[in-house]
């Protein structure tokens, strides 16, 4: 669940079906892109963006809901800690396995 | 080896059932997640990185080539073609999907496997020697026994709930190959001054953030025993372990806050006063499931002489009949150590593909049987000399025929940052930078006997503590850096290793491994190995190359 860190923001969950790392986005949807993440970036956004991440999983496809650090770039969010920019890729000794190896649309 | 009873067949098909109606319960939003990670847990369910993770139990790294071939059509049909042996002589599946995993139980019913008890604060699976039952090096094969405590321990339901987790190691060797004295408990298999048999009991070994060798607080136990005398143990420690706080709970912490002496009577009061109560099994049914560990039929023979010649003409498979095989009770037999450590390689990684291809050669080859080792390499315990050269051959061809078992590059690592959800930092691509550079035979050999053990944390699942070099992966502020260690050891003289100082950025690690091996090579006395020069040189010459006198 959420957790207080400093910053701008992303919202990182797993896929409650298949574990798969995903980030809430601002159309209110699970992404496997941190790219397509909402970047909250004061309190009140983080506030809004959790509220609206906790309600989206009130159907039940994802689990363990948490802020992680991120920082903007021209792609959009990319995630601060090496552990989520991994999540968000996939294994660095497999690049044939995970979201790196699927490519777009995936 | 084991073979389930119409028992042992309820029991696992029953839970595959339970845990089928858990996970369409969590599916369909009846169970939440909270009320369901337990659930998942107690059948080896977590979640890591990139998704859910399987570990499944085998019974002290004991597999026969049914199994294997099951294990690797699971890596196929359920993850991604691959699986994860891992120091806990068990196999990890890295990407199995939550509804799936009720069908990946059943077909490991189906082969009598399971994952129960693969998590949680319980007593996880016995590990052992995996030369056990071939080894002409023990009094007798400990399976028997590791196979008595899975029974024991199984679903016993005093102790499904412990402070932590417990790990119990057995042996039956003067060499210890099961890392005993690393353990919660471990058992030395000996004989008394009348021949008769028993264990000495060692206990409150543990790694992570407290690395402590384990006491021994028996210096022989009859045989008959074992079982009350662990229940006596377990209920110690379950009455007084600590549960305020996770980092102090472990068994090797009461030991400790109690010292030595007073636990060890507070076992033995407890020991007198339950030791007949019938928890030792009854000798019948201990001998219904010895009798599953008879050992295998093997034809007696003469030391195979051609061998030599064959070696003597091929020098890589020279290497490999010295590095990678080792003598057996049988004449005429060597047990086989395949290395799942190619260089570059993810340590204790298997394709399906090499994995069935294991289980073949363990049928042509091998009666059959394979071996886990917590070194992450598999074995065939029962090879006929004479197959040697035919083996190697297909081993070297699949990939699995590098001749480095117990040199430099048969590294022990956790998967680490790659999967890992606790993970501070990636422990496999620093493997294969080591393994990259140390890739001459030759020169291992050189170098002889170096066992380094890298984790990623400080759980130490990479047995980092233990390590001739110990490698261990911190964060510092977001950046993945590299604390050395020097001179542990998992063997019978086991020790803790030394930190040197501050930690390496991942590019200068190998620089590092190769200046501590460089003082080694320079300061070795004939025949020294890495470790004893350690423990003879202290770790100063060492902290000098590395950080020069500052
Ligand atoms: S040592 Fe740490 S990083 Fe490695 S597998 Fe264990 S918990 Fe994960």
């Amino acid at each position: 669940m959420a957790k207080k860190i400093k910053g701008p923001q992303i919202i990182l969950a797993n896929r409650l079906d298949d574990g798969r790392a995903v980030f809430f986005t601002p159309k209110q949807n699970w992404s496997y892109q941190a790219s397509d993440a909402w970047l909250a970036i004061d309190e009140a956004a983080q506030q809004q963006a959790m509220e609206a991440a906790m309600k989206s999983d009130a159907d039940n496809t994802v689990i363990g809901i948490e802020f992680i650090g991120a920082s903007d770039s021209e792609n959009g969010p990319v995630p601060t800690h090496a552990k989520h920019i991994i999540q968000n890729t996939g294994p660095t000794v497999r690049l044939d396995l995970g979201y790196q190896a699927e490519g777009a649309g995936a | 080896m084991y073979a389930y009873d119409k028992y042992d067949h309820a029991i696992v098909s029953a839970r595959v059932a339970e845990f089928r109606d858990q996970v369409e319960r969590r599916l369909s939003g009846a169970l939440s997640e909270e009320e369901f990670r337990p659930l998942r847990l107690m059948n080896g369910l977590y979640l890591q990185l990139h998704a859910y993770m399987l570990r499944v139990a085998i019974p002290y790294g004991t597999l026969n080539s049914v199994q294997m071939k099951r294990l690797a059509h699971i890596a196929r049909r359920y993850d991604k073609g691959y699986a994860h042996f891992t120091t806990r002589q068990n196999v990890q599946y890295n990407w199995p999907k939550l509804v799936e995993a009720p069908d990946i139980l059943q077909e490991l019913a189906e082969v009598e496997m399971h994952a129960i008890q693969t998590s949680g604060n319980c007593i996880r699976n016995t590990t052992t020697d995996q030369f056990a039952g071939a080894t002409n090096e023990e009094l007798e094969d400990p399976r028997p026994y590791a196979e008595l405590i899975r029974q024991w321990s199984s679903f016993h339901p005093e102790f499904a709930f412990l402070p932590r987790k417990f790990k119990i190691a057995i042996t039956a060797a003067d060499k210890d190959r099961a890392a005993i004295r690393w353990h919660d408990i471990g058992l030395v298999l000996k004989q008394d001054a009348a021949s008769n048999l028993g264990f000495e009991v060692v206990v409150g070994g543990g790694m992570g953030r407290t690395p402590v060798i384990g006491k021994t607080i028996r210096d022989f136990l009859p045989k008959d025993d074992l079982l009350s005398y662990l229940e006596a143990i377990l209920r110690v420690y379950n009455a007084a372990g600590r549960r305020d706080n996770k980092y102090k709970a472990r068994i090797k912490i009461l030991v400790e806050e109690t010292g030595v002496d007073i636990f060890t009577k507070q076992v033995e009061d407890e020991w007198t006063r339950t030791r007949n109560d019938g928890i030792d099994f009854p000798a019948e049914e201990e001998a219904r499931i010895r009798a599953h560990f008879t050992p295998p039929p093997l034809e007696v023979l003469p030391a195979w002489s051609d061998l030599e010649t064959i070696s003597a003409k091929d020098p890589k498979f020279s290497s490999w009949l010295r590095n990678n095989t080792d003598s057996h009770k049988v004449s005429g037999h060597r047990i086989v150590t395949i290395s799942l450590k190619p260089h570059g390689g993810i340590p204790g990684d298997a394709t399906a593909d090499q994995m069935d291809l294991v289980a073949e050669l363990a049928d042509s080859y091998s009666q059959s049987e394979i071996r886990v080792s917590h070194e992450q390499n598999l074995i065939l315990p029962h090879v006929a000399e004479r197959d040697l050269p035919a083996l190697y051959k297909i081993l070297n061809e699949a990939g699995l025929g590098t001749p480095n078992a117990g040199l430099l590059t048969d590294i022990i690592a956790c998967p680490g940052l790659d999967y890992c959800a606790l993970a501070n930092a990636r422990s496999i691509p620093i493997t294969q930078a080591i393994t990259n550079r140390f890739n001459d035979i030759q020169r291992l050999e050189d170098i002889g006997e170096l066992k380094i053990k890298i984790s990623g944390c400080i759980n130490s699942c990479g047995h980092h503590h233990a390590g001739h070099i110990g490698i261990l992966g911190v964060d510092r502020k977001g950046e993945e850096l590299f604390q050395i260690m020097l001179g542990g050891s998992g063997d019978a003289d086991a020790s803790k290793g030394i930190l040197l100082g501050r930690g390496f950025p991942a590019d200068q690690i190998v620089g590092a491994i190769e200046t501590v091996v460089g003082v080694y090579m320079d300061a070795r006395e004939e025949g020294e190995l890495f470790l004893h020069a350690v423990r003879r040189l202290g770790t100063q010459p060492f902290k000098e190359a590395l950080y020069g006198n500052a």
